[in-house]
């Protein structure tokens, strides 16, 4: 695999949506080829940095009541 | 004489909601914030969803995929009721965004730690908030819920390749944005001219 090969499948590769051969293919290009690994490494951490800030907001505590209300009358 | 007693199909129905579907609030919650872009908005999406599945309950087949269910009657309603009310981010020219100069600052000493360091929730809720709405819908259920490429597109009825571009062109997007606000900010040196 060559590095065009390789960047094509960067977001293939991180969200795990290879199949095995696949990912082992580009996963050994990265060890071969530090740019590529470089590449690799900043979108993974700011995949990872997205994710933290975004998943820790909840339904606020009233929504959750008012819904409760509407569906069972509580 | 005593009988045992089975749970009224109500109160099962109840249970079976609260169980599969009412768990899904905060990602519901979560992803109407983003779609509507305001939070009262939001709330009233989300509960006409949860309103709306309840009364479709029979229509789910349990144990499947009910966060994808519902995100699906969401987006809908969305779409019917919410979109043309919301605001519209103006079209950007995708192809105009270089591809991997977010952390390509050569002469900063740690640049990627910095831009992490600094950057606040709110900044980057913003950034995808401005993101035109087909590549915010990829990125919110992706990124933001954890949903595969298939369940996106299913909920998105789009192609799965149609789903990996938008993903790609959202996610460099989005990192443009915070790259550009990171340097308005001072907090790392712009390398773009």
């Amino acid at each position: 695999m060559n590095c065009r090969e390789a960047l094509e499948h960067l977001y293939e590769f991180l969200d795990q949506e290879l199949t095995p051969e696949l990912q082992n293919e580009v996963r050994e290009h990265l060890e071969a080829c530090s740019p590529c690994g470089e590449q690799f490494d900043h979108q993974d951490a700011f995949l990872k940095f997205l994710q933290a800030r975004c998943r820790s907001k909840s339904a606020p505590p009233e929504l959750k009541r008012r819904i409760l209300h509407e569906l069972f009358g509580e | 004489m005593s009988v045992p007693n089975s749970p009224a199909p109500a109160d099962e129905k109840r249970a079976s909601f609260e169980r599969e579907a009412l768990v899904h609030l905060d990602s519901l919650y979560r992803v109407a914030l983003r779609l509507t872009g305001n939070s009262a908005d939001a709330d009233d999406l989300v509960q006409e969803t949860i309103l709306k599945a309840y009364r479709a309950w029979h229509q789910y087949q349990q144990g499947t995929n009910a966060k994808g269910w519902l995100l699906t009657i969401l987006r809908h309603a969305f779409i019917n009721e919410y979109r043309r009310r919301t605001r519209h981010p103006e079209s950007v020219d995708i192809d105009a965004i270089e591809p991997f100069a977010v952390f390509d600052q050569g002469q900063d000493d740690d640049p990627q730690e910095r831009f992490f360091d600094q950057i606040v929730d709110d900044e980057v809720l913003r950034a995808i908030d401005e993101l035109p709405e087909q590549f915010r819908e990829a990125v919110v259920l992706s990124d933001v819920e954890g949903m595969s490429y298939e369940e996106v597109s299913r909920i998105l009825e789009v192609p799965i390749g149609t789903v990996k571009s938008r993903l790609f062109r959202g996610r460099r997007l989005l990192q443009a944005k915070l790259h550009d606000y990171a340097v308005d900010m001072g907090y790392i040196k712009g390398s773009r001219t």
